[in-house]
This record gives C-alpha cells, structure tokens and sequence, in this order.
C-alpha cells in the first residue's frame, strides 16, 4: 500500500500505467474521428473540389482530453485508492488482534471504536488476515472461544452487535484466560483502550507484546467523570463526582431526573484545579426529593455517570411503637391515632412493638409520651439511631412524671437536652401565663422553611434544662423563647424531642397542618429503606446499558441476592447495574465506581505504538472513479455518434439504425453501471427465506390459525375443525379462508391473522418471555385469541376443570383484559346468525369476552374464553363424516356450534360492523326512504 | 390485387390532383382565349347570318328577339400538343430538410399543374417517356396524373421518343448530370423541330452547401463517395461550379431556341408554374 498524505493506494503499481497516457494523447491526436456521413445528389460537382487546408484530421482536443481522463480515471480506479485507510498496524504480519476495552469508560466514543474497529476488519480482509477478536469485559462464560479467528463477515457482525458493557473491564481475567488459550504468533495487536487504569493491564501489556506488534489505540481519559450515588438524603442531596485524572478547573453539571424522565433540577459544580474529587449539593424541597429517580452528569454518556435512586431515597418507614394493640373506641383521645394521620401520607406507618418494629426496618421511630425507655430497648434504640434512624419522641403526662421521679431526664434516658422535673402549664385558672404560639424556627434545623402557623398554641410543655448547646439542640421554639422541639445528632442518626404531646391534651399542634409538616421533615432526616430483606432475590427490572440508558434487562442478567447484611452484591456480567425487585418495591443497583480506582491510564511502554482514534472515515474512491469514468465514457459515445452524424434530432425521433445503436449503448451502459455500482449480492439466509415463506403463506390468503399445543390429538382435531369451518365459511358466506395453519407461538409470527384458536391441554409448556411479548402485542394490535380449555363436561362450572386451570397458569403473564360473560346484545350474538348460546362439543358453559362497559365497545374484544371445545365439534374425519360425538347431541348443537365459527370469524374480520346495523332504521328514515 | 392498388393509387391522385389544381387556379386568372372565331367551347359572338352558315348554328333563341337571323359563334380553339417530362430518377428524391418537398414531388405537382392549365386552355397534353398519345379534356387530363403516379424511378435525362413535329416540350428535372447527357435528348428533340423548356428544380441545399465539417458525401445514384475534410471550405467553389453548370445548360437550351429557368424547392410553386406558362404561351402557342 502506498500512502500519500491520507490518500492511499490499494494497488499502487497500477499508478505506472498513467506515464502511458502521452502515448495515448499521441494516438488520439493522428487517428481522425470517422466522418459524417451526407447523402448528396449533387455529388457530381464535389468531385473535383479538396479542401484547400491539407493539416492531417485530428480529433478536437477537447474530445481528446475527455478520452485521456477517461483512460486516466479507470488507471487511477484500478489502483484503488482509499482515504485515511487504516495505518493502525506496526506490521508485523500474521494475524491481527484486536483487543477492544468495551466497558463502561468505552461508551464515550463508541462510535468512534466501532470505525476504528471496522477499518482494521477491512485492512486484515484485504490483507486476508484471520482476525480474533478480544474484549476487556470478556468473561469464561462467553460461548466464543478466544483461539478461533473470525472471518472477515463474522468480526464484522460481532462488531456490529457489539455494546459496551456496564461494567468495569476484567483484564486479568482476559490474560488469564489468553495464558491458556493464545492467539498464533506472530500478529498485530491493535488494542482499542479506554484509557482508565484497570490492575490487570500491565499483565495484558506484556502478553500482548509478546504475540507480535501492538498498537495502544488510547483515548485520553480526560473528561471521563463518574458519579458515586447519594447513600442517603437530609434536607440536601449530597453527591460525590470524581474524573480519574485531577487537572485542570471543569465544570460539572448534575442533572436531576424524574422518573418519568423529567429535569427536576440542574446542580453545577466544578472539580478545583488539581482536585479529582468534588461534591455538589443539590437542595430540594421534601415533595420534589421524592420524585428523584437518576442523577447523572450532563453530557457524559457512560453507565458510571449515571446513578439511580431507589425506594430507599423516599420510602421511609416509620414504626409507631405501641405496646397495646389498637382498641378503637377512643380514637381522638389517642395519640398514634394522631400521628398516623398525620403521616401517612408521605410514609409508610406501621405499628408495633419496638423490637419487631426494629427488625421491620425502620428509618424513624415514634415514641408518644414513653417514661423512661427499659435498659435493653435503649441499647437497641442507641445503635439503630447512631446507624441512620430517627428517633422522635412525644412528650405527655408519663414522660413528665418519669422526668419528676428522677428529678429530671438526662441525656441517657434518650432526649436530646436534659430535662427539667415535671412539666409547665402555661394558661389556666391558676396562672396568669397565657398560652404560646409557636413561633420561632432555628434557621439551621430542618424547620427553617415553615411559615405562617402562627395561630398554634401550646397549653403544656416539658422544659428543658438550660444549657450551653441548648440552644443549638433547638428547632423550634414558643413565643417566649422556650424550646419545644430539641434535637440532638447522634451518629448517623437523629434523636428528636417534641416537648409537647401527639394528642390535643396539651396543645393545638397535633390538629394542625404545621403537625404535618414538622413530621414529614423529621421523618424525611433518616436513611431510606429498600424493600429487599435480607437473602432475598430480587429479578432485575429494568437495566442500564453502557450508555447509561435504562432498558430491557439483557437475556443474561440474573435475579439480584441481597446478602444477609441487606448489602447488594457487586455489578458483574449477570448483575448489570439497574434496578431490581418489581415495581412496587424497586432496588437500585449502581456502577459505583470507586473514586479511589478511576485512574488515568500510564502512558505504555517504549515498543507499544501509541495513536488516538483517527477522525476521519476510511473512504473508497474506487466505485466513485468508475462511476466517473463510465460517465465519460457514455459523454464520448454521445459525442462521437453526434459527430458522425447518426445521432440527429430526426434519428432520435424517427427511429432507425441509429436509435438503434444507440439503444444498445445505452443498455450496455446501464449494464456496466450495475456491474460497477452494485454491491455485491447480500447472502441470502435460510432462516430468512424461511420466514418469508410462512409470512408469504399466511399473508397472501386469510387464513385461520390456531395454536399448536404439542399434544398431536389435540391439535389433529384444531386443524381439521378449522379446515371443515374454512368449508362452511367458504359455501355460506363472502369469506373464503385458505386451509388452517398450525402455529407454534414461541416461533411464528402471529401479526398475519386476525383470529387464532387456541385450544388449551394440561401439559402446555408455558410461554417464553418473547413468546408472551408476541401475544400480547397480537391481542393489544387487534386480534383475537380464542381460548378453548375443552373441559365444560369435567367441572361444569368455569371455574373448575385442569384445562381452565391450566390456561390461568399459561396466561399469567399475558395481558388478558377484564372479563365478562357475552352480553345478550354482543355482536358476537349477530355477527352472521343470531344466536343465544354458544354451543360446541359441549354446551352450557359460559363464554367470556373482554369486560366492554368502559368504553372499550368499538374495540375487538381480544380474548375469548370458553370451555365447549368447538373445534371437536366442527373437526371431521378422513371420510369427511364428524370425528367426534356432541354432547349431549344432536345435529342441531353441531349445526350452532359451526353457526359460533361463523359468527366468530366474521366478528373477528369485522369488528363492531354488525352492532352498527342498529343505526341501520334511524339512517334509511334520514335518507328518505 | 389490381383493386387494391387501384385504390392505392387513387388514393394518392387527389392530393396530387388537388395541389397541381390549386395551383393552376392562381395562374390560370391571367390567361384568356385566342380572341377570335372558330371552333371551340365557348361562346365568341352572334353574327348575322349569311348564305354559307349551315342552319344548326343559327342560334334560335337570339334570332327570335329581332328581325334579323343570328348565327352563334364560338371562339376558335386550336389544340396543340405538349409533352411534358419530369425527371423520376434517384436523384430527385431528395430534401435537405423535413420541411421541404422532395424535389421530385415538387417536379410531380408543377407536371399535374401545367397539364391542368395547358388542357384547360385546349390543349393537348401526353407525358413523355410512357409511350402515349397527347390528349386532352377531362380524360386526357386524368390519363396525365395517372401516369405521373404511376411512373417512377425513370432515367436522369428524357427518352428520345418521335414526337409530333412542333409539338412543345416542357422537361422538369434537377439537370445535375453533366451537360452532354442532356444536349443529345435536347438536340433529338429539338430536331424534330419540338420548341421547349427546361425547368431546373433544386434543393436549397444544393444551391447554398451549407454543410461543414469532415463529411463524406454519398450519391443517390451509385455514383462514387467523396469524402470532404473541410466541407466549408469548398462551399464558395462549390457555388461558383453550380453557377458554371447552369451556365453551360442555359447556353444549351439557347442553342436550341429552348428557354431554361430554375426553381427551388424553398420557393412556392406558382412563381415556377406561372413562368413555365408564360413561357409556353410565348414560345410554343403564338409563334
């Protein structure tokens, strides 16, 4: 290959041919162009006349030209020259190893890898090199073996198909694995790395290099920035962002999402200069807090800088920790009764004891008007309150006595601020002290945005103990200063004191709104918990990609195990990060990645040739020069066809020899331009042709289908029920369906047919996932399904016999509609006859269709559930006699049974039509008529 | 067989007929009788009548408005015979331009046309080189134009055929062969003391050469091809050769006492009928 600039020459000794091109001009120059040709009948004068030039005939230059760039476009084509053809080998030889890190860092410039790959595949195929193909993430389960090469097509499927992963790369693991299994020696090595530092990569380096010549295709890793998730939310959102490199000043932007994919906020942060790490706080306001569902920074496209938020960012449960259970005869004398109102409509409030509230996984605690709390439980409550929870407590008239008996509560009995013996009535008969408002919010503590409850008024209140920190332990105060809500941090976790009780004994608070929202933002202080216990496994929902896009888990992605310390195990191949669980209770599982392990990749070794990945596309100018050169050539044709005369405005109108010619040029033309211009023919897949066939035959001719069960009596009798009611449509009605097909669900497409019978047995396999995403797409597109369980003379009822059971069973996971038995107006009753019951085989049962009241009447309703097996009844032998007996009998049933067909079929082609002839009388008065 | 190509034949006469008619018309306006007594069609004058007069010329009619006895004369109308030949040779089908007429169909109609008028004054009229008789009236005159549909594909010069003493000759042709063809068929004709005239039809393109270019010329009668490098060069020798053989031809038929004229195909057809006419009437019919 010769290279000039970025222009390249596939065939470059074919250029030689170019210094005969003088040659040619000389040629072209004393060959005259053939003369027109001029009838003449005064030709007898010309004979003595010569024309007095006597310079040799030449072509006019310019046609001469044309035919040299002619000649010079097809040498130029022949040589194949082709622009920023790939270089990315040293040259070694032998085989070409690509080694791509396809991991979340490569998500970045994907597009870009996957060019640089493509040109290496179309170097080693003009090459005729055997490519392997190795990626970071491979792991021992991939079903390729890493020692076999690929052909030129294959790698490029493989690369076509080719996703980064999310997840980090395991180098070690591909070295490990390449000790055993090494590609030949010697070859180039083209290493398409993301440019983060994985432990296993100077092991991979030195391999590498062993095999032949290995060139680093290396993306800096600045710009790469990760995002560590918020283990949990106070009255701000704090996330940490971390870039593998500490540099220069950069701006980061965290983009706070909704679940329904809506901005809520943006937070702008930017990482200091020669900082890896920064923080950005995001502040929001309780209602919006909970609607988070990702965070992710602005313009990076990787799984790492996404982070979901799952239930363990809003759920938080509260345990209100009574001993008795709930009698409910005085209810607004009882101060849970209060608190449960209050908050439950942000949280989810159980009650209990506090030990099985503790177990439950709590993130706050409610102990209204408790004395002094038992030794054990305080020990208990100290190490969940330090690990993360909330404890709120109430104050009343036990606390206020406990308080008395031991001459005031200190900071073991846990409350937040030493508290004075006994309590103080502020209003009354006895005192001159009016009640107090509540008036003043500490503007640290999580009150600080309340506003505007002026009007509460507290009558009783325990009084804290002056101390120095008293007045920082103080979120709330009354009009004259004295704390009625203390709060002390305690480890991870907070200890609240409201010196007030739940209930309206001593005050207006628990009647008001401010009741609520001091205890949404209490509540909204402690860590989250997910829904998952502990050994429980949770199947993956929905998955990040290695974009950072939430979609359809990947067929390997397994269930979620949450370890017995309610940790979630780490990303791997079966574990893309994502979220777990159902919708109910999701878990989120994130990328994480460990901000102490985002390193900038070293520069490699002396030897390894180093690149970045190459702008420009690999661009072949060779179909465009012979597209070029047959575009003159048919300009030259035209032209000397005019020059000799036979191409005038009358040959072209006329007709004649000329247009004559002239058409087979044109046609030789249009021939060569589709030699050249035409890609080679696409292979042809069986598989394709396969499907096209069945589509073929299911789509040129209506046809009626119905499901093959695996049970061959069963499905003997569907195909030639269907086929002899094929029969009757065909002699009754305008409908003339071809003969049934048998469809196998977990295959065929189901989109050509309008209505599919589908007989159920007891050992129906269930369906796979795609299978059931293909029914369910059927029934939601318009088609209808009829379920036959075939056993109304086993229960009688249609709750009863296996073959309801079974269809419960098989079409759990279908979306089957409410159901209804057939209304006595439905037009499946009219369709083609009237009819009053829908008999099969069997009779007396109930047929169930799409419950329609809600509006859904102009719908095809797409099930319809019977048990009377009505193919039994229509199916007919090999002498065309009926195969089996009706029950109870009686032609008549098995001529109402065909009447069901009809009817069936009809409303399956023509939906509502016939319930329109209601209209038919009010229509034909309006005309007239 | 013979139906069919009666049919084709008759087909194609009216248009032929039609045109040399129409044409005759715009000429025939300025021609009349020969303005005196004798036999003839139409009416001259009455006259007195006189011992001699046979009784069935007496025109009763006039004579029983007076006293006196009227003898009806017609205008004298002597029928002298003209032989007319257009060239039907190759060269003649020719055009330059799809515009034009092919010279030979223009020679046909100016042949039809001026049978039309020459019988229509009472003369006779035959076409030469088929071998008939001069004849005139309405079935000399369908007689003619048959002939010139039917005949085809004749010789570049006129047959040498006995005429009639002082019969007139009119010879439409492209006269491009050499001179010597025609002054044997001239001199035989006029030997036999025929008075007549040459009318030199020609495309536009022989007359101005307006090709260029390396061009090879082809004959339309087996002549020898001849290729011209640089057409536009010659076309001024060319012209001035077509000048040199008119000349020659004008200076043969003055020989004779025959007038020559020319005519293109470019030019309307009346201007040559009107001059082949005028030129009969003067040479041929008052001499």
């Amino acid at each position: 290959m010769l290279a000039l600039g970025s222009l390249a020459f596939a065939n470059p000794w074919m250029l030689a041919a170019l210094a005969g091109l003088p040659l040619l001009w000389l040629l072209l120059r004393v060959t005259p162009p053939a003369p027109r040709m001029e009838r003449f009948p005064a030709i007898r004068l010309l004979y003595r006349l010569r024309s007095e030039e006597e310079t040799p005939d030449t072509a006019p230059w310019w046609l001469i030209l044309l035919r040299l760039l002619l000649a010079a476009l097809v040498i130029l084509a022949v040589a194949h020259p082709i622009r920023n053809a790939d270089e990315a080998f040293s040259g070694v030889g032998g085989a070409l190893v690509i080694v791509v890190d396809d991991d979340w860092a490569a998500a970045r410039r994907w597009n870009d890898r996957i060019t640089v790959m493509e040109g290496l595949v179309d170097r080693a195929e003009r090459d005729g090199r055997p490519i392997f193909l190795l990626r970071g993430t491979w792991t021992p389960d991939d079903e390729r073996p890493l020692d076999r090469p690929l052909t030129p097509a294959e790698a490029r499927s493989v690369i076509k198909a080719m996703q980064p992963q999310p997840r980090p790369v395991t180098l070690e693991t591909l070295s490990t694995a390449l000790e055993t299994a090494p590609p030949p020696s010697p070859a180039d090595v083209v290493w398409l790395s993301n440019g983060v530092l994985d432990p296993g990569e100077a092991r991979l380096t030195t391999q590498l290099r062993r095999l032949g010549g290995l060139t680093v295709v290396a993306d800096d890793a600045k710009g790469v920035s990760v995002l560590v998730p918020p283990t949990s939310a106070g009255r701000t959102v704090e996330v940490e962002a971390a870039r593998p490199a500490a540099g220069i000043v950069e701006p980061i932007t965290v983009r706070v999402v909704a679940g329904d994919g809506r901005v809520i906020a943006n937070a702008a942060g930017e990482f200091a200069a020669g900082e890896p790490r920064t923080k950005i706080e995001i502040s929001l306001p309780v209602e919006l807090r909970n609607d988070i569902a990702r965070l992710e920074i602005e313009g990076e496209t990787t799984a790492a800088a996404v982070a979901l938020l799952d239930d363990a960012f809003k759920r938080r449960p509260v345990g209100l920790v009574s001993d008795t259970a709930f009698d409910g005869k005085q209810p607004l004398l009882d101060e849970l009764h209060y608190l449960e109102r209050a908050l439950s409509p942000f949280s989810e409030v159980t009650r209990g004891t506090l030990s099985s509230l503790l177990r439950g996984g709590a993130s706050a605690l409610i102990l209204a008007d408790v004395g002094i709390v038992p030794e054990g439980d305080r020990r208990q409550l100290k190490t969940w309150i330090e690990a993360g929870g909330v404890l709120i407590r109430f104050a009343g008239p036990r606390l206020a006595a406990a308080s008395l008996d031991t001459k005031g509560l200190g900071l073991e009995d846990l409350v937040p601020t030493r508290l004075r013996g006994g309590d103080r009535a502020l209003g009354g008969a006895l005192s001159w002290a009016r009640p107090l408002s509540i008036t003043g919010f500490s503007p640290e503590g999580p009150f600080a945005e309340i506003a505007g409850y002026g009007d509460v008024v507290v009558r009783r209140q325990v009084l804290a103990e002056p101390a120095i920190d008293l007045d920082e332990r103080t979120w709330a105060r009354l009009a004259d200063g004295t704390p009625i809500v203390t709060a002390r941090r305690q480890g991870e976790g907070w200890l609240v004191l409201f010196h007030t009780t739940a209930n309206p004994e001593w005050s207006d608070l628990s009647l008001s709104g401010l009741f609520v929202d001091m205890l949404s933002r209490v509540v909204g202080l402690g860590a989250g918990h997910a829904g998952a216990r502990a050994g429980e496994t949770l199947p993956p929902l929905e998955t990040l990609d290695g974009f950072g896009r939430l979609g359809v888990p990947p067929a390997t992605a397994r269930g979620l195990s949450i370890g017995e310390d309610g940790a979630s195990p780490e990303v791997g191949p079966k574990q893309p990060p994502g979220y777990y669980g159902t919708q109910a209770g999701r878990r989120a599982l994130n990328l994480a990645i460990d901000p102490a392990k985002l390193l900038p990749q070293p520069v490699p070794p002396s030897g390894v040739a180093q690149r970045g990945y190459a702008s420009g596309e690999e661009l072949d100018f060779r179909p465009a020069l012979l597209s070029a050169a047959l575009a003159l050539f048919l300009i030259d044709l035209l032209v000397t066809l005019i020059m000799r005369g036979h191409l005038t405005a009358r040959a072209l109108t006329a007709g004649g020899s000329a247009s004559r010619s002239l058409g087979s040029v044109m046609i030789l033309a249009v021939v060569l331009a589709g030699l050249t211009l035409v890609p080679s023919p696409a292979r042809a897949q069986a598989e394709d042709r396969e499907h096209d066939d069945f589509a073929m035959k299911a789509s040129l001719q209506t046809r009626l289908a119905y499901v093959i069960t695996g049970n061959e009596g069963v499905d003997v009798v569907s195909g030639s029920g269907l086929s002899s009611l094929s029969d009757v449509l065909i002699r009754r009605t305008a409908i003339e369906p071809n003969s049934p097909v048998g469809i196998d669900l977990e295959i065929d497409e189901l989109a050509f047919f309008a209505l599919l019978y589908w007989p159920i047995t007891p050992d129906q396999p269930p369906l796979s996932g795609e299978a059931v995403k293909r029914v369910n797409a059927f029934m939601r597109n318009g088609g209808t399904i009829l379920f036959d369980t075939r056993d109304q003379f086993e229960g009688g009822s249609s709750s009863g016999g296996a073959g309801m059971r079974r269809l419960r069973a098989l079409s759990r996971d279908l979306d089957i509609p409410p159901l209804t038995p057939v209304p006595q107006d439905h037009v499946l009753t009219k369709a083609f006859y009237l009819l009053n019951d829908f008999p099969g085989r069997f009779t007396g049962g109930q047929v169930w269709i799409q419950d329609q009241r809600d509006g859904t009447a102009n719908e095809v309703t797409p099930v319809i559930i019977g048990s009377h097996d009505w193919s039994g009844a229509w199916a007919r032998d090999q002498t065309g006699r009926f195969a089996l007996p009706v029950v109870p009998g009686g032609e008549i049933q098995r001529e109402m049974a065909f009447r069901f067909g009809v009817n069936l079929v009809m409303y399956a082609l023509t939906g509502n039509y016939k319930a329109d002839q209601v209209h038919v009388p009010s229509i034909l008065e309006r005309l007239g008529q | 067989m013979i139906r069919h190509q009666a049919e084709a034949l008759a087909g194609r006469l009216p248009p032929l007929q039609v045109q040399a008619e129409r044409i005759a018309a715009t000429v025939a306006q300025g021609l009349h009788g020969r303005r005196r007594a004798g036999q003839g069609e139409s009416f001259w004058q009455f006259r007195r009548y006189q011992q001699f007069d046979e009784a069935r010329h007496i025109d009763w009619r006039r004579s029983a408005r007076g006293r006196d006895v009227f003898v009806r004369e017609n205008e004298w109308e002597a029928a002298q015979s003209v032989w007319i030949w257009r060239d039907s040779s190759p060269s003649m089908r020719y055009r330059s331009r799809r515009d034009l007429p092919e010279k030979a169909d223009r020679a046909d109609v100016l042949a039809a046309a001026l049978a039309i008028l020459l019988i229509n004054g009472g003369e006779n009229v035959g076409l030469l080189g088929e071998g008939m008789a001069a004849r005139g009236g309405r079935v000399g005159l369908n007689i003619f134009i048959e002939s010139i549909a039917v005949s085809d594909g004749g010789t570049s010069a006129p047959p040498a055929e006995p005429l009639p003493r002082h019969a007139g000759v009119v010879l439409i042709a492209d006269f491009l062969e050499p001179v010597s063809v025609y002054r044997a068929s001239i001199a035989a004709l006029a030997g036999r003391g025929c008075v007549g005239h040459c009318l030199q039809i020609l495309d536009p393109a022989e007359e101005g050469f307006p090709f260029a270019g390396r061009i090879r010329f082809e004959g339309t009668e087996d002549e020898d091809p001849h290729l011209l490098r640089r057409a536009d060069r010659v076309r001024g020798e060319y012209r001035e050769k077509l000048a040199l053989h008119r000349e020659e031809l004008k200076d043969l038929t003055a020989t004779f006492g025959w007038s020559f004229t020319t005519h293109d195909t470019d030019q309307p057809a009346d201007a040559a009928l009107l001059a082949l006419y005028g030129a009969l009437s003067r040479t041929v019919v008052w001499e």
